[in-house]
């Protein structure tokens, strides 16, 4: 421990924090709104939700839940063709808020270019690069 | 009253101001919606709605105070006391966990107390882990059906006395480690960076050692997090600051960073295989996001280290719920008697009562 001058947050930080923080908050209102549109539309969604929950409740796995509610389920992106949908809404809500890290990482590791911090540019774009990965689904296992 | 449009005040308004909108218009909308025979009523759809949001909020608000993570409670709860999936659970779960770090990350960040380059180094190791975790409960419960259930909810229910246990005593953690000798690839690294520490009233910097042990460590709990759906807070902290030295702070305030960061890794494989139930999940993120900002702008202030045992006394109920739960679906007890619930339920309660009374004498 030493007292020093008070120190600069490194500018990586503030930016990191500030695409994570937005994004967060975001993908926390489309949550909000999509919900709505679920139930104020019923038949515009991929799952009725007025069937939903019941099926929920009766302790079905997830496949079965897509199944009988839905007939089949249209994949973790469906977001993309049904994005006026309520539940298709809420789901981008959702991928928005669980892909917020590769943003802000991209962005983290373009700002540690210009510091020439050269192992936390490799470091970021890894970590972004476990995140892309994941979220494509090329290396599942089931 | 300036301070009302300015951040971060700003944001929480216009969110409740949207949060109460919509659930007037739920409201509106559930109630004038005639439902089919065995389908939900519109009613019943509202609160349970509400109710997860409600739940999730009460849960983040507690979390600050506690000290302990949101899906710490929230995952062993729903599994120990739902008919609900417990896949289902434990993607949600992960969701509970994420967001409490995710928007915990923003104040973090701009204060100087996370350190970026340390979240970024163990979320490398952390979302190999929680990847896997995830990929490993997928394949379970797939395959083991019944059985897995109930394999599930007994490791966890281990799992959460062993760290009910570690909470009520404390653990070992020390606030501001003395590293003595820094290895040449922790120095290379530079991970170190000094902060204003404000309770000191100085500014902090604090050399770290042996970060090549650590990526073990992390990459174990990321497995453990990725599996349960559980937030990890409780083993990050301690990686941090008994291996890597970093201060008890920092440490804390990076396992929200972290979590955030290496959970976008671990959630992916539970949404691409449907486990994550857009309606289902959307209130639990909302309320965690929400509780934590109002959370960290008025409870914070309040001394209430009490909250603490309730925690933990939640946590034992939730256990021994998980316990009976998985017994049964293994069949090797049958189902637990409401007396006996309502029996154990009391004997917890009045040990929590009894701390929180020794606990006040002793603060006053």
């Amino acid at each position: 421990m030493s007292a020093q001058e008070t120190p600069k947050i490194p500018p990586v930080q503030i930016v990191y924090g500030a695409i994570v923080y937005w994004i967060t908050i975001l993908a926390c209102l489309i949550c909000m709104i999509g919900p709505v549109i679920s139930v104020a539309l019923p038949d515009n969604n991929v799952l009725n939700p007025y069937k939903l929950f019941t099926v929920i409740f009766e302790g079905k796995d997830a496949q079965t839940v897509w199944l009988e509610v839905g007939g089949e389920f249209p994949g973790g992106h469906f977001y993309l063709k049904h994005l006026t949908y309520g539940d298709g809404f809420t789901q981008f809500g959702l991928a928005l808020g669980c892909s917020v890290a590769l943003w802000a990482l991209i962005a983290a590791a373009i700002a540690y270019i210009s510091d020439k911090v050269y192992i936390y540019v490799i470091l970021s774009l890894w970590v972004a690069f476990l995140v892309a990965l994941s979220m494509l689904g090329i290396v599942g296992m089931h | 009253m300036s301070r009302l449009f300015r951040s971060p005040l700003l944001e929480v308004n216009v969110m409740l101001f949207v949060l109460i909108i919509s659930y007037i218009a739920l409201g509106l909308f559930t109630g004038n919606t005639e439902t089919e025979p065995g389908t939900m009523s519109g009613g019943a759809i509202w609160g349970w709605l509400f109710g997860f949001f409600f739940l999730s909020f009460a849960i983040a608000m507690v979390a600050v105070i506690g000290g302990i993570g949101g899906g710490v409670l929230f995952t062993p709860f729903m599994l120990a006391f739902t008919p609900v999936d417990s896949l289902i659970i434990r993607a949600t779960g992960l969701i509970v966990a994420m967001f409490s770090g995710l928007i915990s990350t923003g104040p973090f960040m701009k204060g100087g107390l996370a350190n970026l380059r340390i979240s970024i180094f163990c979320a490398a190791a952390y979302g190999v882990g929680a990847f896997a975790g995830a990929q490993g409960a997928i394949i379970v419960a797939q395959h083991l059906g019944e059985i897995g259930e109930g394999l599930v909810r007994l490791a966890l229910g281990v799992i959460l006395a062993s760290l009910a246990v570690y909470f009520l005593v404390g653990g070992k953690k020390i606030e501001w480690p003395e590293v003595k000798k820094v290895d040449a690839f922790t120095k290379w690294l530079k991970l170190s960076q000094p902060y204003y520490e404000i309770s000191l009233n100085k500014v902090i910097d604090y050399p770290l050692t042996r970060a090549a042990w650590v990526i073990f460590a992390i990459v174990g709990v990321g497995l453990l997090s990725g599996f349960f759906g559980l937030g990890a807070g409780w083993a990050i902290v301690p990686a941090q600051n008994v291996i890597m030295g970093v201060p008890l702070k920092v440490a804390a305030a990076n396992s929200g960073v972290l979590l955030g960061m290496g959970d976008c890794i671990g959630v992916w494989p539970y949404l691409l295989m449907g486990a994550i139930i857009p309606i289902f999940a959307a209130p639990w993120l909302v309320g965690q996001v929400l509780g934590g900002l109002l959370g960290a702008q008025i409870l914070i202030r309040v001394k209430a280290g009490f909250v603490r045992f309730l925690l933990i006394g939640f946590m034992f109920f939730s256990c021994f719920g998980l316990l009976s739960k998985g017994l049964g679906m293994l069949g090797v007890i049958g189902p637990v008697p409401n007396w006996l619930n309502g029996l154990v339920f009391l004997i917890i309660f009045s040990a929590v009562t009894r701390s929180i009374i020794k606990f006040t004498r002793s603060e006053s």
